[in-house]
């Protein structure tokens, strides 16, 4: 008996039972669990690949939509009316009308209430110039080109028409036909 | 993580190499809120209107150029707008509507009066066609007391009627009218 060699586990009739792993563990649930019998997965993995294109697409557009000049400039004072017919914004002088003042990309360019108190349509006299003189620096950076004479008019809301003549008219006179009104976008189905 | 394998094992140093994704989505998001924080949503349009200031005469005008109708639209009166075509100082029609204004948000429409006017440029505009390069002129008459919202208001309804308009090859679709301010 003590020459023959033994069967080995897998050829013996009955199985010996073997070290069971992870019997310490006590609940039933738990061992299920951790032994990796339960219905789902503990463990998820994020999928990176797509959120990386995903940032990357975000980033792309947004490089593209960037604006360096930053927010046009609105007069603190200036409330803008709103228009559904409007078109897209385009690079001019900005004259700022408001309750009181004139401005002209952001410089003092004249007086409201000097053209409310003459009670008639007036030339206002500094904002020609300050208009002149930018018509005059823009001809001489661009030598041979056609002056576009646009001009954009930023008034508020409460501005009287005969404000916005005047304006509009000096404008005109200053070499600047191409008068536009600047309106916050309202949308069409409002 | 991600790796690279270029193959080969003989060499001295490794040949596979991990991209650190963590920083880089880290770089990534760092970015986004950069633009984020930093970007312009602009809301601001304009309206157009434009100035017939005479010039000084020229040799080949013509003595009496073509008339042309135009659109006078009287803002004057407090129950109702006036249409008036002109053909020159020759009045062709006068059309009266209601003065209704509408408040959206705060700010006045003129609906109404848009749909009228809409329906008078297809009736009797005279630059209908895409190739046209002319557009029909509306005169807006106002009163100087005026507030400028109120005006804006008749200005964005006389841009209601839109017509195409083929310009190099491309054709969009722009306001019907040109429109000048009457300054008297």
């Amino acid at each position: 008996m003590s020459g023959e060699k033994p069967l080995s586990r897998f050829h013996q009739p009955i199985n010996v039972p073997g070290r069971r792993l992870l019997h310490h563990i006590g609940l039933g649930f738990v061992r299920k669990k951790v032994v990796g019998g339960g219905g789902r997965a503990m463990n998820t993995e994020i999928p990176l690949i797509p959120f990386i294109d995903f940032l990357l697409c975000i980033v792309l557009f947004l490089l593209a939509s960037f604006s360096a000049t930053g927010e046009l400039p609105v007069d603190k004072n200036v409330k803008l009316p709103n228009a559904q017919n409007a078109v897209d914004m385009l690079d001019a002088p900005i004259v700022a009308v408001s309750g009181t003042h004139i401005l002209v990309d952001g410089i003092p360019a004249g007086s409201t209430r000097a053209i409310v108190d003459a009670n008639r349509l007036t030339r206002v006299d500094e904002l020609h110039n300050v208009l002149k003189a930018k018509r005059d620096l823009w001809t001489q950076i661009n030598p041979g080109k056609p002056f576009p004479g646009n001009v954009i008019l930023q008034v508020d809301r409460k501005v009287p028409a005969l404000v916005v003549k005047s304006v509009f008219q000096t404008a005109a006179f200053a070499g600047y036909p191409a008068v536009s009104f600047m309106v916050g976008r309202m949308a069409a189905d409002e | 993580m991600a790796g690279i394998d270029v193959g080969g094992h003989g060499g001295k140093r490794a040949s596979n190499h991990e991209i650190p994704l963590i920083p880089f989505i880290d770089f990534l998001l760092c970015l986004v809120m950069f633009l984020l924080v930093t970007a312009v949503w602009s809301h601001m349009a304009r309206i157009e209107a434009d100035a017939k200031v005479p010039g000084p005469p020229r040799e080949d005008e013509q003595d009496e150029p073509p008339k042309d109708k135009e659109l006078h639209v009287e803002m004057r009166g407090e129950n109702h707008f006036q249409l008036v075509w002109k053909e020159g100082s020759t009045v062709i029609n006068t059309i009266d509507v209601p003065r209704k204004p509408v408040e959206v948000s705060g700010d006045i429409t003129y609906p109404e009066l848009g749909k009228k006017i809409e329906s008078e440029w297809k009736a009797n505009g005279a630059h209908r066609a895409a190739t046209d390069k002319k557009f029909d002129r509306a005169v807006l008459h106002t009163d100087n007391s005026t507030p400028f919202a109120d005006v804006i208001a008749v200005l964005d309804a006389i841009y209601v009627p839109t017509r195409e308009f083929t310009v190099g090859g491309q054709t969009e679709t722009v306001p019907a009218f040109h429109v000048t301010f009457a300054t008297n």
